[in-house]
């Protein structure tokens, strides 16, 4: 019974931007880590082949380096993977695909797919009918010649396209690369494998798009899976499963404080996080002296916790409350200082007030504990 | 405070312990002539407070000299109800004792319990020195420092604060100044003072910078890549397909079909060539042959010719052969012309000469003549000369002796008359026979002679009579008589003389026969000045030379007077023309004759070509050859005229094939094949240097890189952003802070300003004086006046000054601080007029403040109001005690 392994969009080579320079880089050596999942599980589940359905690579020009990397970790899996070239790694004249081969860096059993046609796996009896990009952005549907492909009798027709099944997705797609929505039925295969979209997306009974198999970005969801597919003889409807392996969760949170509860119900949230996550704040709305100070040591804590915690304050308006303005103990001029900062600033002045005030108090604060000591 | 008494003692000139008493709490005016110990009492106060006691830099205080002095000053003051007595004593007995109310201090305490009452600071090491003078810096005024008042308030500035926050408590801020100074500091590593990025934040901003380069630079290579990767693929497809369709083939094959046209055009035109060279040739023999036949022919009309030059020739030869008597006669006269021409030249030569002989005999005889009256003349002066010697010779006489001659005459003459007067005188008269004989000399008749010696007298029959004269000068007279005789003798002897009278005429006749001499010899010199035989030869060499001229002459041809002779000049221009024609004529001559010969020559050959021709002409042969020229000649026509038309057709046939399109058409397509063979190649090469170029670029993983570069730009980003935000927070806070903290300031600037303006008033009414934010007088303004205390007179400046303390005094007293204000000569640089209101000023500030004003010109002060105090008296005073 035919087994094999749908994965897409590894994105080998890219680089993380937003990030501490420590953090990307673990963010990247989880991709590679990636892989190495996807063959474990190929072998776990005594798959016949793993198909990787475009954007194996993030650019063209990757180093040599990744290149490698991205061949070697490939090797626990030592039957068949078959590799299509998608909109990032489209098979151009030269692109990095034919460097890998000048590399040598191809082992036998990966088979690239940089041609439209079929690659027949005999021994699998699967055959592969491959919809490679071999430019950059096509504007018609690759995968129309499918139904013009012969395949051997007793083989598994199955398909592997990179790109957009029309309306089907959201718009903020690309709207290049277009696969008609029943090209499944229409070119008579079993299962169409599908990359592209980086998050796990079922189209219809015989049509999926894996996404990738660690998340990149905070915007996907159901990102972080591969697909085990198995289809008992030609014909057969395709028993999918899903398999996660991600290694770190990507959150993304908006919240708006503006009571003292608000505040308590986001900590309590971010402490219900495990460490494997990348997480990012934006906060709104206005926090008191004392929140702030919850705040940022709260920060501090879930900074060392998580992989990766950035937190955007700048819709955050800081108001004192008249206690906390009588905790920083400010008499005279100063006083008079910290008065004109609370009133409300104009435009990008505004925001320079409140990190006035915020280090005006910060150093308040400071002199009040030395002298507490 | 009021300074109450002051004493000092071994102190510079105050050896002896001094007492300065009796201080009022108001205005103290006390004076004393330069060196009177003002400056030293000054000098004292300040030590007292200023100096460490244990200072050894206040040597200026020891007495002159004395080593082992202990300079002390002792000062009782009054401040807030209590009694103060501070004793100071420096050098060799270092000491401080402050005493207040019941409470003592000593030492460094009692030092430190001064300086915060007055509000000033001691220095580390070393003398006191202005900077750390503080609060009495301001108001004790040194000599000649008194408009300096910026420097004073800023040393004050620290204690003038601490000293005036009482009176403004309520908007200081506890800490505030700390505060700020924290915030200028965390600024500072941010800023710079003008606002601009330093340290992190200006690396942050530059490595920002670096990025945005590197990653455009990056992306610009991407997209080179990404250019050439298309570049490769178009190259690829357009290379495969042209390696399918293989165009160049085409080419190559219309290219063989031209060349082998075209190569059948070039064998027609071979053939073409071939028989234009025959027809060439065929023309050719053609023309020979009939330059043969008219050769041939040709012979009788060149025998014509041949007898028409021999006849010139001959005719030219007659022509020239009639010239000749003509040229021959114009030599000939040529010839005469010029024999004439040289025989009247030599007759003129002659005739010249003559003249010039004649003329030579002329002059030689009278220059002979001449000469033999000279001569003669000359002669005859010689023999007066030779007169005049013998003249001379003979009388020669002389002058000197004559004189001496004369004078012995003289006095013989005068003893002799003496001598015949006192001589006995013997006279006689004697019969006509009757004789004597008187000294063996006979006597007859009658005579008369002085007898000087004894003498005897014979008388014949009579005896003898001896005669013995008588006198008694008689025998020297006698004696001295006979020495002049003798002496008289004897010069008559050497001039060789007769008489005295004979020497005198001898005398003037050499006289005379020298004077002829003399105008003899110039005579003689007149007319021979070289001496006669000079002349004599002269005579003799002019005679010889008339002798040659005459015999020249002589010899000289007379010319035949008859003949019409020109000078020599004309006959010599005369003969130089004969000469010249005489040439020309000659070489008319030549050249007549040379051309002569050479019409000759030409006579003779012409007439032996026409001899040959017309032997030739004659010949049989010649007759023959003419018959087969022509014979020759129309064969030749007949091939000519079909060649020519075998000629034109194949023209014909080269033209129909268009040879010049044929060749354009073997290069377009040679072109062709060039052009479509090098664009593959072309493109084979570029395909290469693309991929080459490609797999360079791609090892170098471009995307990648710029991935990483635009985290990394994207971390300086966030990192840039967070110091940016927080150094514009900083710079807000800290101008906020500044502002607040300097708005405090001004609410102190306002009671300084109220004092200022107070005494202000009474020296210029109109006047105001802005006061700073540092609480230093500023701007002035006087009516439309606006200026800078800086600005002033030094006089308006000393004055500005002095009020500006007098402000600051008032300001402390509120404050509750010690005032004490003193002023060493101050205001000498004021006109009596403001003097007189500085004075009001003084007199006002004195109800509030102790003054002590030390001068040494007393009188200026004497309408001040208060009693002076002398130095010099009050020292004479204490000598008492």
């Amino acid at each position: 019974m035919p087994k094999f392994l749908h994965t897409a969009d590894w994105q080998m080579g890219r680089a993380f931007t937003r990030f501490e320079t420590e953090d990307g880089a673990a963010l990247v050596e989880a991709r590679f880590e990636a892989i190495e999942t996807l063959a474990r599980l190929a072998n776990e589940h005594q798959c016949d082949a793993v198909l990787v359905a475009g954007d194996v690579f993030d650019a063209q020009t990757v180093s040599d380096r990744t290149i490698r990397r991205v061949f070697n970790a490939t090797k626990g899996f030592a039957g068949p993977w078959v590799m299509l070239p998608g909109n990032h790694d489209a098979a151009l004249a030269e692109s990095v695909w034919t460097r890998a081969q000048r590399l040598g860096a191809i082992p036998e059993n990966v088979h690239l797919a940089l041609q439209p046609g079929v690659i027949d796996l005999e021994p699998q009896k699967l055959s592969i009918l491959c919809a490679p990009l071999t430019q950059r952005h096509t504007y018609g549907d690759l995968t129309e010649p499918f139904s013009g492909y012969e395949t051997p009798e007793g083989f598994l027709r199955i398909g592997l396209a990179h790109g957009s099944v029309q309306g089907l997705l959201p718009d903020e797609i690309d709207s290049t690369n277009p696969i008609a929505p029943n090209r499944a039925q229409a070119s008579k295969l079993d299962y169409l494998a599908l990359g592209d979209w980086h998050g796990t997306k079922q189209i219809g009974e015989r049509t999926w798009y894996s996404g990738t198999p660690e998340p990149e970005r905070f915007r996907n969801n159901e990102a972080g899976n591969a697909l085990i597919v198995e289809v008992a003889e030609p014909g057969a409807t395709p028993a999918v499963t899903r398999v996660p392996t991600g290694r770190y969760q990507w959150h993304q949170f908006r919240e708006t404080l503006a009571v003292q509860s608000d505040l308590e119900q986001l900590l309590a949230r971010l402490n219900t996080l495990p460490e494997s996550v990348v997480v990012d704040l934006r906060l709104d709305g206005s926090v008191t002296l004392a929140g702030e100070e919850t705040l940022l040591k709260a920060l501090s804590i879930a900074e060392a916790r998580f992989r990766s915690l950035r937190c955007e304050r700048s819709g955050l308006q800081l108001a004192p409350t008249d206690e906390d303005i009588a905790a920083l103990k400010a008499d005279g001029y100063v006083g008079e200082v910290v008065e004109s900062l609370r009133e409300p600033q104009e435009g990008a002045q505004d925001d320079i007030a409140r990190d006035a005030l915020a280090i005006l108090a910060g150093l308040l604060r400071e002199r009040e504990q030395e002298a507490a000591q | 405070m009021k300074l109450q008494r002051m004493r000092i003692e071994q102190l510079r000139q105050f050896r002896k312990p001094f007492v300065l008493g009796n201080l009022q709490p108001g205005l103290n005016l006390i004076h004393g002539p330069n060196e009177s110990g003002k400056s030293t009492l000054v000098r004292a106060i300040r030590a007292a407070f200023f100096e460490r006691y244990r200072s050894t830099a206040v040597d200026d205080l020891r007495p002159w000299g004395d080593s082992a002095a202990a300079p002390t000053i002792a000062l009782d003051f009054e401040h807030e109800g209590r009694a103060w007595r501070l004793t100071k004593s420096f050098l060799q007995r270092k000491r401080c004792d402050l005493v207040v109310g019941t409470e003592t201090y000593s030492e460094d305490d009692a030092e430190e319990k001064l300086a915060e009452l007055l509000g000033y600071q001691y220095p580390k090491r070393g003398a006191s020195k202005a900077e750390h003078w503080g609060i009495p810096g301001l108001l004790w005024v040194e000599q000649g420092t008194g408009q300096d008042i910026e420097q004073s308030i800023e040393h004050a500035g620290d204690h003038l604060k601490s000293a005036l926050n009482s009176m403004v408590g309520e908007v200081a801020s506890s800490g505030g100044d700390d505060l700020i100074e924290t915030v200028r500091s965390q600024r500072d590593t941010l800023l710079t003072g003008t606002g601009k990025p330093r340290g992190d934040y200006l690396k942050l901003e530059k490595d920002r910078a670096q990025y945005e380069v590197e990653i455009e630079e990056l992306k610009e290579r991407v997209h080179k890549y990404q250019e050439q990767v298309d570049r490769l693929g178009k190259l690829t497809h357009d290379y495969d397909q042209a390696e399918a369709e293989r165009p160049w083939e085409d080419a190559q094959r219309q290219l063989e079909e031209a060349r082998a046209r075209y190569q059948q055009v070039e064998r027609l035109e071979q053939q073409q060539n071939q028989e234009k060279a025959t027809l060439s040739q065929l023309k050719q023999n053609h023309h020979l042959l009939q330059q043969n036949k008219e050769h041939l022919e040709g012979l009788s009309r060149q025998l014509e010719g041949r007898k028409a030059e021999l006849d010139r020739a001959e005719r030219d030869l007659a022509t020239a052969e009639a010239q000749t008597p003509v040229v021959t006669g114009r030599l000939q006269e040529a010839r005469a012309a010029y024999e004439q021409a040289e025989k009247q030249r030599k007759l003129a030569g002659l005739l010249q000469t003559r003249h010039r002989l004649e003329q030579d005999v002329r002059r030689l005889e009278q220059q002979k003549q001449v000469l033999t009256d000279s001569l003669g003349k000359a002669r005859e002066y010689h023999q007066q000369l030779e007169q005049a010697r013998q003249q001379a010779r003979e009388n020669r006489i002389d002058s000197e002796l004559v004189k001496k001659l004369r004078a012995t005459g003289n006095q013989l003459n005068e003893e002799t008359i003496r001598s015949r007067t006192i001589a006995t005188r013997l006279s006689w008269q004697l019969e006509a026979d009757a004789s004597l004989t008187l000294n063996n000399e006979t006597l007859t008749g009658q005579g008369e002679q002085q007898l000087l010696e004894e003498s005897t007298l014979v008388i014949p029959g009579v005896g003898t009579l001896g005669i013995t004269p008588g006198g008694e000068e008689l025998a020297s007279t006698r004696r001295k008589l006979k020495t002049l005789e003798e002496s008289l003798e004897e010069q008559l002897k050497t001039v060789r003389v007769e008489s005295v009278e004979q020497a005198e005429e001898r005398l003037a006749a050499f006289e005379n026969a020298e004077r002829a001499q003399k105008h003899a010899e110039d005579l003689l010199k007149s007319v021979a000045p070289a001496g006669i035989e000079q002349l004599f030869s002269e005579q003799n060499e002019a005679e010889s030379e008339l002798e040659k001229s005459r015999s020249q002459l002589e010899a000289t041809p007379k010319p035949d007077p008859k003949e019409d002779l020109p000078a020599l000049e004309e006959a010599d221009a005369a003969f130089a023309r004969a000469g010249s024609a005489l040439d020309k004529a000659e070489s008319d001559d030549r050249e007549h004759q040379s051309r002569l010969s050479a019409l000759k020559q030409a006579r003779d050959n012409a007439k032996t070509e026409w001899q040959r021709l017309a032997d030739e002409e004659k010949s049989p042969e010649r007759q023959q050859q003419l018959r087969q020229i022509t014979t020759d000649l129309a064969n030749l026509g007949k091939q000519q005229a079909e060649m020519e038309v075998s000629l034109e057709r194949r023209e014909r046939e080269i033209r129909d094939a268009r040879p010049e399109f044929l060749k354009q058409d073997i290069e377009r397509y040679q072109n062709a094949v060039n052009q479509l063979r090098q664009t593959q190649e072309n493109r084979g090469r570029e395909l290469r240097d693309i991929k080459v170029r490609l797999e360079a670029w791609g090892a170098e993983g471009l995307e990648e890189q710029l991935n990483e570069k635009e985290a990394e730009y994207d971390q300086c980003n966030r990192r840039y952003e967070e110091l940016h935000r927080r150094a514009q927070a900083l710079d807000l806070l800290l101008n906020l802070l500044t502002e607040r903290r300097q708005a405090l300031t001004r609410r102190l600037q306002a009671p300084l300003q109220k004092h200022l303006n107070h005494y202000l008033s009474v020296l210029f009414p109109e006047a105001s004086l802005e006061v700073d934010e540092q609480l230093r007088p500023g701007t002035f303004s006087r009516g439309t006046e606006l200026g800078q205390i800086t600005e002033l007179s030094f006089g308006a400046r000393e004055q500005m000054g002095l009020v500006s303390r007098l402000a600051y005094a008032d300001l402390l007293r509120e404050a509750g601080r010690p005032t004490l204000v003193i002023l060493d000569d101050t205001l000498v640089h004021s006109d009596s007029d403001r003097l007189e209101d500085m004075k009001r000023i003084l007199f006002d500030a004195a109800s509030r403040h102790q003054i002590l004003l030390f001068t040494c010109h007393p009188e200026k002060w004497q309408d001040l109001g208060v009693p002076p105090v002398d130095i010099q008296a009050s020292k004479e005073r204490k000598s008492d005690f």
